[in-house]
């Protein structure tokens, strides 16, 4: 076992010493240096400046060598959970589908009415249970023609097949049968009259490639590209937690998109997210869910970049627990009872400063919480009358819990029936710094009502959510252009059959009232009277106190308008550019006239910086090399 | 979160008492004289091994079992689902099965390499883990060199002259950035350097480890540019116990006899510590290497969340969350794992560097 | 007190007032020996001020620097002559909630570190008294936590428990044992070989005597010098596990204050203001436990030539 053996014997050359400190400490400057060395032209004071000019230069030069495409990366916050528009429903996945597959229907940039997609045209049956779509004549990226049989085709696997409605299959609940009975003509039989099926979001995808796959459930469309498609861009290359390029698809029907390639790289970290867009690395961030106002703040001082906020179209509200109750009877979970009492829920809500949230959580970058649908959506927006508004009044809201019976003792708490002092526990996601900023709020201010609460901030909150264990919990969706989705999660036959089920239910509300409105509005084929019976909704939910809309956030993005010249918002006067319900911003981007794209960070730095770097482990490697035979030569 | 880390050889030496001018470590290893004794001593540390790694699979296991949260509830998402269907997804994932026979079945199937499919993935959890090993190791694998030549280095320059401004400025800013949280130094990186603060432009990606769309050397050049930040924020936390280690070795290792010979000889002192000191007093720092290994594999999760490094530990604090039992427990089967093994390698090459063990 | 009783002739004094005195002169001899380490007496110092400053918060600047509804500046305001260290994104002082944070940060890393070495005392202990199949498995399931990844496994204790200070100091506890347990057992080995042990086994001394009575002061100065270390990584781990979002939201810790930062956007925002005070106080406090540990331990066993 002569481990000395392995050093090898050859002679070397006495090497002075200081040969090998100069190694060592250059070795550590360079580490540093392969990075200084980079934009060596900036000189400091206009060091940003000088970049993002560097970053065109870059981007030109690497134009030519390249595919010769414009490139708009997009920094996403979330990753792919799966390609396959059967499985996706994550907002990154679904919009990236959204860029792949032309839906039926597409949502008018201005005030988001549905406007042909697939479908030219549409009309239902006098009896309101059938509709009839003509299909557009436009083919797929490898040349084969679209048809309603695909349509049809996609439908029906959603029907029948349960992985396949995994994602969508809540479209097609109410479908008696889907047939294509020519090339252009798509026919869909309903068991009840649905008022939404001009908002079918449900990507029609190639039967013709389609139909060979086996297992819906385990496909995730992400192994042989490129993925055939029919929407604006066909995606070109995929890597998991990385990006995903997409390329434009230059017969599109609509026309060709003006940038040539897009690509969603995934940022685990916002603030690297930032950082890259300030640099010129990407050209557009969203956030997630939006920009942090100290984000937004700092980035509006770069000249070339473009914060662009939009009315959102979340709302965040607090939800209390009705007392959790299944379709059949059977009551679970553990609310505290003393949430049963309207009074209570009022005087909750009415403790809290929507104001304040507004002003010191979003730091105006929100709207006030009014109604459940929020003001983005006109057409559907209903605000309380001033007699109804639960508006803020602490005062108040403590004699309205007099009244209840909840009075204070002498400690100042509040009492419960059952004589211990209330203490609400209110579920927050772990991950949302808003709720746990306003966690803090509720907290202070609840605690001047005489009412404690523990925050119960999880990862995961499904669980005590769907088990009905909580008392109150932050809540917030995002709205579709047809509301239908976010109505149909109050209605009772949401709830879950059993406790053991899982039903649609946000809440577990309950409501003959809200009920009946709710069926009569999906009924309603006339726009105007739709509107009015879900106002009504509204107004219903609103004096119910389960669902309190707290605020409406903003959709706080920002672009380098040195790539970008310009991109459409939706809604178009002063909207979102990220998740829109479309292909609008993407497809109409257009890029700014420098030509540089965002894939450009200085080449030129990369290079000295991986020639220093190399350098480094170099000369590390010889130093001990040498020293290693150092020893083993002076040893003998 | 590194003082605990202390290998177990070393301490091992600490636990047989006063190892006479032996360095650290060596009470462990047998007096190897023939290689039946050798093999022997192997046998018995790769069954220690697997015992441990079973150890693993049993906790990992049961562990995760705890973690609040019905992995079905969140793979349907809030989504209306029948009792059945509920079900019929818990008979797909091997859930409705009594405890014990879930257990036996994954440790069955974990023997084959598979580690069952990722909740939220739909993927095999060895795919999504061979996606992100390479990543890992690549970021760990560097950072490893570094600060163990780094350690090494300036263990050996502060021991030789203990006591002086050299060593004392050595060992102090090896203790402070000791001190420092690594995601904290990391973020401080990111603003400095990334970002760009003040007259310091940006140089370095913020995150990630490629900016995607290159090809051979540019891609190779990119990853590296990607590397120098999540490098350096891992090679300035790890380095110091290297360092401290070697120097308290060379120390014990200078009061030995054999070197006042050489000395005495008229050796010249730079000679004395090249040719004898050095190569007895890294022995202890050998078995720490590997364990450190082992350890920075599974103690990059923070730089990796920093720097958006697309490797296990980033995926580890992904799976959590869900949880996405499966991969939670593959990876952390495969952390245990890396330091098991880099123990019972150092275990195994111990007796062959020490020279002391006859030949 | 303490002169009255020297000046006392020995013979006078009971066997209980011998030891007493036995164990205030090594305590004078150690403090002595301690002196001479010079970074060990700044470390001291700087705990000693630490402390100082977590005890006094109350009075200095009290609970309601956390309160966000009473928050006097606007959000995160740059460091000026009102707020020296600036303004946090509610608008809440950031010198005073790092004052306030201290409270947290050292009591989860002293009880966290209390928590480890006493399970790592009790089994190192037993284990080293009982030998036999006890002490082999005892030593098994130490050898094999120790090559737990640590942070992976506090990382998921404390996903499995609800977020609490309690739950993070357990989850801390519970991983970090093992070295302990390792060093307190070789020292009890050695301390049961002694003669002095036998004669008192001879004398009817119990388990329970011996190990009380002999084994444990003798581990005591280890067992200090261990928990000064743990100390150290502890309050590391706890800002770790804080950052990572693990903590307690509510209550105001470095660790927290870190994650605060990163969660408003401070980092790509270039506020450093909000960044750098928390992660200082966290390294200098780490640090001055592990230049105390390192004086300690060099005074115990000068063999380890830490700091000669």
């Amino acid at each position: 076992m002569n481990t000395q053996d392995q050093h090898g014997r050859g002679r070397t050359g006495p090497r002075p010493r200081r040969a090998r400190l100069l190694a060592a400490t250059g070795a550590a400057a360079l580490v540093l240096a392969s990075g200084l060395a980079t934009p060596a032209a900036s000189a400091a004071p206009q060091a940003r400046a000088a970049q993002g000019a560097q970053a065109q230069e870059a981007a030109k030069a690497q134009k030519d060598d390249k595919s010769g495409g414009k490139v708009l990366t997009v920094a996403v916050a979330q990753s792919v959970d799966s390609l396959s528009p059967f499985l996706a429903v994550k907002l990154v996945s679904t919009s990236i589908n959204r860029l792949m597959y032309e839906y039926l229907t597409n949502y008018d940039p201005k005030d988001a009415h549905a406007i042909p997609g697939l479908a030219t045209k549409w009309e239902a049956s006098p009896d309101k249970l059938t509709w009839t779509y003509t299909i557009r004549n436009t083919k797929w990226s490898d040349g084969q023609p679209v048809t309603a049989e695909d349509a049809a085709w996609t439908f029906n696997k959603m029907m029948t097949d349960e992985g396949a409605a995994t994602a969508n299959g809540s479209f097609v609940g109410n479908f008696e049968k889907v047939t294509a009975p020519s090339p252009t003509q798509l026919v869909i039989k309903l068991k009840k009259p649905q008022a939404t099926m001009t908002a079918l979001d449900v990507p029609i995808v190639p039967k013709h490639v389609w139909e060979k796959v086996t297992d819906f459930s385990k496909f995730n469309n992400d192994k042989s590209f490129p993925i055939v498609g029919d929407g604006p861009f066909v995606l070109t290359d995929y890597k998991a937690d990385s990006y995903v390029r997409l390329k434009a698809n230059k017969d599109f029907w609509r026309g060709a998109p003006k940038f040539d390639e897009l690509v969603f790289r995934y940022y685990k970290d916002q603030d690297a997210a930032v950082a890259a867009l300030r640099k010129g690395e990407v050209s557009f961030v969203a956030g997630s869910p939006s920009l942090t106002p100290a984000q937004a703040a700092s980035l509006k001082s770069d000249k070339n970049i473009h914060v662009n906020e939009g009315p959102g179209r979340r709302f965040y509200a607090l939800a209390t627990n009705p007392g959790a109750q299944a379709k059949n009877g059977t009551k679970f979970g553990d609310g505290d009872p003393s949430l049963l009492d309207e009074r209570v829920r009022h005087a909750l809500f009415m403790a809290v400063d929507r104001k304040a949230i507004v002003d010191k959580v979003f730091q105006g970058h929100a709207v006030e919480g009014q109604g459940y649908i929020p003001p983005r959506f006109s057409t559907y927006f209903w605000k309380p009358s001033s007699g109804q508004e639960l508006a803020y009044d602490p005062a108040k809201a403590g004699q309205l819990l007099d009244e209840a019976g909840y009075k204070k003792n002498s400690d100042g708490k509040r009492v419960g029936k059952d004589g211990k002092p209330l203490n609400y526990r209110v579920l927050c996601h772990a991950t949302d710094p808003n709720d746990k900023a306003v966690g803090k709020y509720l907290q202070e201010w609840w605690a001047k009502l005489g009412i404690g609460i523990t925050l119960d901030c999880l990862d995961n909150v499904t669980d005590p959510w769907l088990a009905g264990k909580y008392d109150l919990a932050f809540d917030g969706w995002s709205v579709n252009p047809d509301p239908d989705f976010v109505l149909s999660i109050h209605t009772c036959d949401a709830r879950p059959q059993t406790p053991k089920d899982t039903g649609a239910t946000d809440n577990f509300i309950c409501d003959k009232a809200y009920d009946d409105l709710y069926a009569k509005q999906l009924a309603e084929y006339d726009p105007a009277k739709r509107a009015d019976l879900v106002k009504q909704m509204e107004s219903r939910l609103y004096d119910l106190g389960y669902m309190n809309v707290m605020a409406y956030p903003n959709a706080v993005e920002a672009y380098r308008t040195d790539q970008i010249k310009s991109i459409t918002t939706m809604p178009s006067s002063a909207g979102n550019i990220y998740g829109q319900d479309g292909y609008w911003s993407w497809w109409s981007a257009v890029p700014a006239d420098s030509g540089d794209s965002s894939d450009g960070s200085s080449s030129t730095g990369v290079v000295i910086g991986i020639v220093a770097g190399v350098v480094v482990l170099v000369g590390l490697a010889v130093l001990f090399t040498v020293r290693r035979r150092a020893t083993a030569e002076d040893r003998e | 979160m590194t003082a605990e880390a202390t290998p177990s050889l070393v301490e091992d030496a600490a636990a047989t008492g006063p190892a006479k001018s032996g360095p650290a470590g060596a009470g462990r290893a047998p007096r190897a004289r023939t290689t039946t004794a050798y093999l022997r001593y192997v046998a018995g540390k790769l069954v220690g091994a697997a015992v441990s790694l079973l150890a693993v699979l049993v906790t990992s296991f049961f562990l995760f079992r705890l973690i609040p949260g019905d992995p079905v509830k969140f793979m349907t998402g809030g989504r209306p689902v029948s009792a059945e269907q509920i079900a019929a997804y818990r008979r797909e994932f091997g859930l409705d099965l009594p405890m014990w026979q879930q257990f036996t079945e994954y440790c069955g199937k974990a023997l084959t390499g598979d580690l069952g499919t990722s909740y939220q993935f739909h993927v095999p959890v060895m795919d999504k883990i061979t996606e992100a090993l390479p990543n890992t190791l690549v970021l760990t694998g560097t950072s490893f060199l570094l600060y163990t030549a780094l350690g090494i280095f300036l263990g050996t320059r502060s021991a030789w002259r203990h006591g002086g401004l050299g060593d004392r400025l050595n060992t102090g800013l090896a203790l402070t950035l000791y001190s420092i949280p690594s995601f904290w130094l990391g973020l401080l990186l990111i603003i400095v350097l990334s970002v760009g603060a003040g007259p310091v432009p940006g140089l370095f990606p913020t995150g990630g480890m490629e900016s995607g769309g290159k090809e051979g050397f540019a891609y190779i050049v990119d990853v590296v540019h990607h590397l120098v930040l999540p490098v350096v924020t891992l090679v300035a936390v790890e380095y110091g116990q290297t360092l401290l280690v070697t120097r308290s070795a060379l120390l014990d290792e200078m009061g030995s006899d054999y070197l006042t010979t050489a000395r005495a000889k008229g050796l010249r002192d730079d000679l004395v510590r090249r040719r004898h000191a050095v190569p007895n007093a890294l022995l202890p720092t050998v078995t720490l290497i590997f364990v450190n290994l082992g350890r920075t594999v599974a103690g990059v999760i923070l730089v990796e969340t920093v720097f958006s490094w697309p490797g296990l530990g980033g995926l580890f604090y992904q799976a959590l969350s869900v949880p996405d039992l499966p991969l939670v427990q593959g990876l952390f089967f495969v952390f245990a794992s890396a330091v098991i093994l880099m123990n019972t390698l150092a275990d195994l090459l111990y007796p062959l560097l020490d020279p002391r063990v006859g030949r | 007190m303490t002169t009255a009783e020297t000046t006392k002739t020995p013979a006078a004094l009971g066997p209980r007032a011998l030891a007493w005195r036995r164990r205030r002169a090594s305590a004078a001899r150690f403090w002595k020996e301690y002196r001479r380490h010079r970074a060990g007496v700044f470390g001291l110092a700087a705990l000693v001020l630490f402390a100082l400053v977590a005890l006094t918060a109350p009075l200095t600047v009290g609970s309601d620097v956390s309160s966000v509804t009473d928050a006097p500046g606007r959000p995160l305001e740059s460091p000026s002559g009102h707020f020296p260290l600036g303004t946090d994104q509610f608008g809440r002082n950031l010198l005073g909630l790092v004052i306030w944070g201290s409270r947290v940060s050292l009591l989860v890393g002293l009880l966290a570190a209390v928590l480890s070495v006493a399970i790592g005392a009790v089994i190192g202990i037993t284990a080293g008294h009982f030998r036999g199949w006890y002490a082999t498995v005892m030593m098994r399931v130490t050898d094999w936590f120790l090559v737990m990844p640590t942070l992976v496994l506090a990382i998921a204790l404390a996903t499995v428990m609800s977020r609490s200070l309690g739950t993070i100091v357990l989850a801390i506890g519970v991983t970090t044992w093992p070295t302990t347990a390792r060093l307190v057992r070789a020292q009890t080995l050695a301390v049961e070989s002694r003669p002095y042990i036998e004669r008192a086994k001879a004398l009817g001394g119990g388990h329970w005597h011996i190990m009380s009575r002999h084994v444990l002061p003798n581990v005591m100065p280890l067992v200090l010098a261990q928990t000064t270390l743990i100390i150290s990584s502890a309050i590391l781990a706890e800002a770790t596990l804080a950052f990572l979002g693990l903590g307690d939201p509510t209550v105001v810790s470095w660790g927290g204050l870190l994650q605060d930062a990163r969660e408003a956007g401070a980092v790509s925002s270039g506020d450093w203001w909000y960044l750098v005070p928390p992660g200082v106080a966290i390294a200098v406090v780490a640090l001055a436990f592990t230049l105390c540990g390192r004086a300690v331990e060099s005074v115990l066993n000068p063999r380890l030539g830490v700091s000669r």
